[in-house]
């Protein structure tokens, strides 16, 4: 593989090594659509055992556990993913995998310390930073349906604060469907076409 | 009428190697050889010639207690690189 090549085959072996190696670390969706999945199942079985008057009892259950246990997953899913396959570093994965972390760590610190001080604003906080940072993703990686989803969650968002406090649930959930559930399925779609 | 093409560049192996890097900010050595399916050997050659040539900057260091290297582009590469594509481009399309 070391022969001299005409200037044609040049210019075709560059774009399709670029080509193949832009392929090779592009977004997938997965961890987009399980933190969709993970929001919008803790804030449906909120409703649900609140109905059937088990709230209580499952509702720390649920938002202690699945949070962490989606961090978890998250962690070893990139270790495994993106470090032990030794994929290279660019702009593009380091913008994201910071906001990706600091998105995380925010939401998480003030879900769990400032809770109180942010009040009924907390649900609306939650979606418009969740939105943000799919607005940018989907803008960084040229993905229009994760962009849109993103502004339209951050409507959501700032719709939720115009509602009371009861429906911030349903502000949640619908925010996890359009801002990342569907946005995250398609973007799987796309990279599942583009590898076939 | 035509400027000469950079013979550094006008290689398979390394025209490969440095599109890869235009690319990436850095690349390990694994994954510059499973990209171009070429032998270790022969990479280590090419990436040798590129170091020489200071299109690329080489860095040895230990990852999970193995030794690791990892390769990026220099300015003087993405120079090289850009002056080379603006080269064969004339040679396709002499207008």
């Amino acid at each position: 593989m070391n022969e001299k090549i005409t200037p044609e085959e040049s210019l075709l072996l560059i774009s399709k090594t670029i080509e193949e190696t832009k392929q090779r670390f592009k977004e997938n969706g997965h961890i987009i659509i399980l933190w969709g999945v993970i929001t919008f199942v803790v804030f449906a079985s909120q409703y649900i055992f609140s109905a059937i008057g088990w709230y209580k009892k499952f509702d720390i259950i649920w938002t202690t556990a699945l949070f962490p246990l989606g961090a978890i997953y998250t962690f070893i899913y990139i270790k495994k993913n993106v470090y032990k396959k030794n994929l290279p570093k660019t702009l593009l994965t380091r913008v994201i995998g910071t906001m990706g972390w600091a998105m995380g760590a925010n939401l998480m610190m003030l879900g769990l310390f400032f809770g109180k001080q942010l009040g009924d604003a907390m649900a609306p906080v939650f979606i418009i930073l969740l939105a943000l940072s799919m607005i940018v993703t989907g803008a960084s990686i040229k993905f229009k349906p994760l962009f849109i989803g993103g502004i339209l969650m951050n409507l959501i968002g700032l719709g939720s604060f115009l509602i009371s406090r009861d429906y911030h649930g349903f502000s949640l959930m619908l925010g996890a469907l359009v801002g990342l559930i569907i946005p995250g399925i398609l973007l799987n779609k796309a990279h599942r076409k583009e590898n076939v | 009428m035509f400027n000469d093409l950079d013979p550094i560049l006008h290689s398979q192996l390394r025209l490969s190697i440095v599109s890869i890097l235009m690319t990436v900010e850095e690349a390990e050595f694994t994954f510059i050889k499973e990209s171009t399916g070429a032998a270790a050997g022969n990479i280590s050659i090419q990436i040798k010639k590129l170091q020489e040539a200071g299109y690329v900057k080489v860095e040895k260091t230990f990852k999970n207690n193995y030794p690791n290297t990892s390769v990026s582009i220099t300015r003087k590469g993405i120079k090289a690189f850009e002056d080379y594509v603006n080269n064969i481009k004339k040679y396709i399309n002499p207008k």
